[in-house]
C-alpha cells in the first residue's frame, strides 16, 4: 500500500495538471545499499508523486557521491531538492513529512509554475542580497508552525541565486539539531551564525536573516 | 511514516460575501453552513487548517469521537468537511482589514480583497508568563508548544507551568517523553477537568506543585533551571530541569484589529447574542470572543451562529 490516499492523490493530479507549466525534477539523495526505514519511506513517497503528473521527475543518486551531492550545494543525506529551469533553492534534508509533506507540494508547484506569493517590497529587499546565504529550518514532523517558515525561506530562494534554503528533520539529523542547540521549532539557522526560533511574518524573517549580512 | 496534505486552494475572484478570518473549528463550521445556503465564500489561514487544535495532542470532549481524536486529524477533517460544500480556503495571512468603506478591504501580504460581511475566527495563541528570563530563553528550553518540541526533552527533568485542561493534558502528552515533570500552578487546587487529574494521579513520573508561582526562568544560552516560590510558606527553591511548557492561559490573535473593533481590556472582541461586533457586517466566533469557555464544542456552535448572522445580514439587503 502507497503513501497516499486515493483522494490526495485525485487532488494532487488536479492540482499539478492545472499549475504546472514546466518539469520539475525531484533530485533525491539516498542510501542506496543500506536504506534505512526512514530513507526508504521518503523515497516511496517521491516516486508515487512524479506518477501523478508528466512534468514531474524523479531523479536518485547515491549518498556515497559525495563530488555529485556537493555540486548540487549539499551537504547532508538523505536529502530532496526540487529542480527546474526556475531560480531556487528548495532543499529538504530527511523526510519531508508531517506537515512537512504539504510545503513540498507547494513547492513543486512554485518551482513548475511562475508563481511567487510574495509582496514586492520584499522582493525587492531579497533582490538586494550579494552574499551567500545559507538558511536552514529545523523542524519536526509534527509541528503545524513550521511548514510556514520552510515555505518561507523557499520562497525567498525564488527571489535570488545567492539564497539557499533546506528544511532539516531534526529527528533525521539530531546531532546536527544538537550542535544549534534546537529545542523548540522552527529553529533557523542562518549561514551558521544567526539563529531565531518562530514561524516569523515575511517581513520579520527577512528582518532576521539580513542579520547576518550587517 | 506519515505525509499530511492539507487542501489548499486559490482564490479566483477578489469579492466574496463572506470572508472568514481563520481556518480552526469555528472558521470551518461558519464555512460549511454559508457554503450550504449558497453564499459565496473564502477562508483565509495563515498556517494550517485546524487552528490551535492541531497542536493539540489529543481531544476527547467533542462529542461524536468517543474514542477521542487528535488534534490533527480532526483539523483535517473539519476542513475537509468545509470543502466538500465548496468553500475556498486561501492560505494567507491577513495583515489588515479595512471596515470603513464598502465592499470592506482585506488586505494579505500578497493582495486585496474585498468582502460584504466578515466573520473573525483568529482564535488565540498561548499566553507567556512574563517572568525574568523568559523572553531570553523562548525557544532555548521554554516551550509553547508540547506537540512541536516533546522530542527534544526525551529523557529530561521539565517543568509545566500551569494546572487548567491545556497544561494538564499536555503534561500527560509529556510524560511519554521526559524522566520528570513538575507542574508548576498558582492557585491552591487544578483546574483541569477531574478525568484528566485522574489520570494524572497514575502516572508516576508528573509531580502537582500546587500555591506554587515562577519566580524566574534561569540560564544563558539554554535553560538550565526555574526558581518557584511557595506562596503559602513564602519559600523559593531552584528546580533543575532542561524545558519548561507554559500552559498559563491564552491571548487572542487581535493585533491586526487594534481600534477596528471594539475590544474587552484582554484584547477579547466584543459581541452582541449574535455574535455580531461594534462593526456592521462584522461577526466574531470562537476563542477570538469574550466569552466564559473556549472549546473546540463552543467554537464550532459560535461558527454556526456566526454563519446564521451572515446570512441574515445580507438577506436584509
Amino acid at each position: 500500500m502507497g503513501f497516499l490516499r486515493e483522494e490526495d492523490k485525485e487532488y494532487l493530479r488536479e492540482e499539478f495538471k492545472k499549475k504546472l507549466k514546466r518539469k520539475v525534477e525531484l533530485l533525491h539523495f539516498t542510501d542506496k545499499n543500506n536504506q534505512s526505514e526512514y530513507s526508504r519511506d521518503t523515497r516511496a513517497l517521491l516516486e508515487e508523486l512524479v506518477e501523478l503528473n508528466e512534468y514531474l521527475t524523479l531523479t536518485v543518486k547515491d549518498c556515497s557521491d559525495k563530488e555529485e551531492l556537493e555540486s548540487e550545494g549539499l551537504e547532508l543525506c538523505p536529502s530532496t531538492k526540487i529542480k527546474s529551469e526556475r531560480r531556487g533553492f528548495m532543499n529538504f534534508y530527511g523526510a519531508p513529512a508531517g506537515y512537512e509533506f504539504q510545503s513540498l507540494v507547494e513547492d513543486i508547484i512554485d518551482m513548475g509554475s511562475d508563481n511567487l506569493p510574495l509582496p514586492p517590497d520584499i522582493v525587492k529587499e531579497l533582490s538586494k542580497i550579494s552574499k551567500p546565504m545559507d538558511i536552514k529550518i529545523f523542524i519536526t514532523a509534527m509541528c503545524p508552525y513550521c511548514t510556514k517558515a520552510v515555505r518561507t525561506a523557499h520562497l525567498f530562494s525564488l527571489v535570488n541565486d545567492n539564497i539557499k534554503a533546506s528544511m532539516v528533520d531534526s529527528h533525521g539529523f539530531p546531532e546536527l539539531a544538537m550542535k544549534h542547540n534546537v529545542s523548540s521549532v522552527p529553529h533557523i539557522v542562518v549561514n551558521d551564525n544567526v539563529s531565531f526560533v518562530g514561524a516569523l511574518p515575511e517581513e520579520e524573517f527577512l528582518a532576521k536573516i539580513m542579520e547576518v549580512i550587517e | 511514516m506519515q505525509f499530511t496534505l492539507k487542501t489548499k486552494s486559490k482564490v479566483t475572484s477578489s469579492h466574496h460575501a463572506a470572508a472568514i478570518i481563520g481556518a480552526g473549528p469555528a472558521g470551518l463550521t461558519a464555512a460549511i453552513y454559508l457554503r450550504r445556503s449558497k453564499i459565496d465564500v473564502v477562508v483565509f489561514e495563515k498556517l494550517v487548517p485546524g487552528g490551535y487544535i492541531t497542536s493539540t495532542d489529543f481531544i476527547e470532549n467533542y462529542p461524536g469521537f468517543p474514542d477521542g481524536i487528535s488534534g490533527e486529524e480532526l483539523g483535517e477533517l473539519l476542513e475537509k468537511h468545509a470543502r466538500s460544500f465548496g468553500a475556498i480556503i486561501e492560505n494567507n495571512e491577513v495583515t489588515s482589514i479595512d471596515l470603513n468603506v464598502a465592499p470592506m478591504l482585506i488586505k494579505t501580504s500578497n493582495n486585496t480583497f474585498t468582502a460584504s460581511t466578515i466573520i473573525i475566527a483568529t482564535g488565540t495563541k498561548n499566553k507567556k508568563l512574563g517572568a525574568p528570563g523568559e523572553e531570553e530563553l523562548l525557544g532555548k528550553g521554554i516551550s509553547l508548544c508540547a506537540t512541536c518540541d516533546a522530542p527534544f526533552f526525551e529523557g529530561e527533568d521539565i517543568v509545566v507551568v500551569g494546572a487548567g485542561n491545556s497544561g494538564v493534558q499536555e503534561s500527560l502528552y509529556l510524560s511519554k517523553f521526559a524522566k520528570s515533570i513538575k507542574i508548576i500552578e498558582f492557585l491552591d487546587h487544578p483546574t483541569a477537568e477531574k478525568i484528566l487529574l485522574d489520570r494524572l494521579k497514575e502516572k508516576e513520573n508528573i509531580e502537582l506543585l500546587l500555591s506554587n508561582k515562577v519566580v524566574r526562568f534561569i540560564g544563558k544560552d539554554k535553560l538550565t533551571g526555574v526558581e518557584v516560590e511557595n506562596l503559602d510558606s513564602n519559600e523559593k527553591k531552584v528546580l533543575d530541569v532542561k524545558g519548561a511548557f507554559i500552559y498559563t492561559g491564552v491571548i487572542p490573535n487581535t493585533d491586526f484589529l487594534k481600534g477596528v473593533v471594539d475590544m474587552d481590556s484582554k484584547g477579547f472582541i466584543k459581541t452582541d447574542e449574535k455574535l455580531k461586533t461594534s462593526k456592521d457586517g462584522v461577526f466574531a466566533a470562537g476563542d477570538v470572543r469574550t466569552t466564559p469557555l473556549r472549546q473546540v464544542a463552543t467554537a464550532v456552535g459560535d461558527g454556526a451562529l456566526a454563519a446564521y448572522g451572515v446570512r441574515e445580514y445580507l438577506e436584509e439587503r
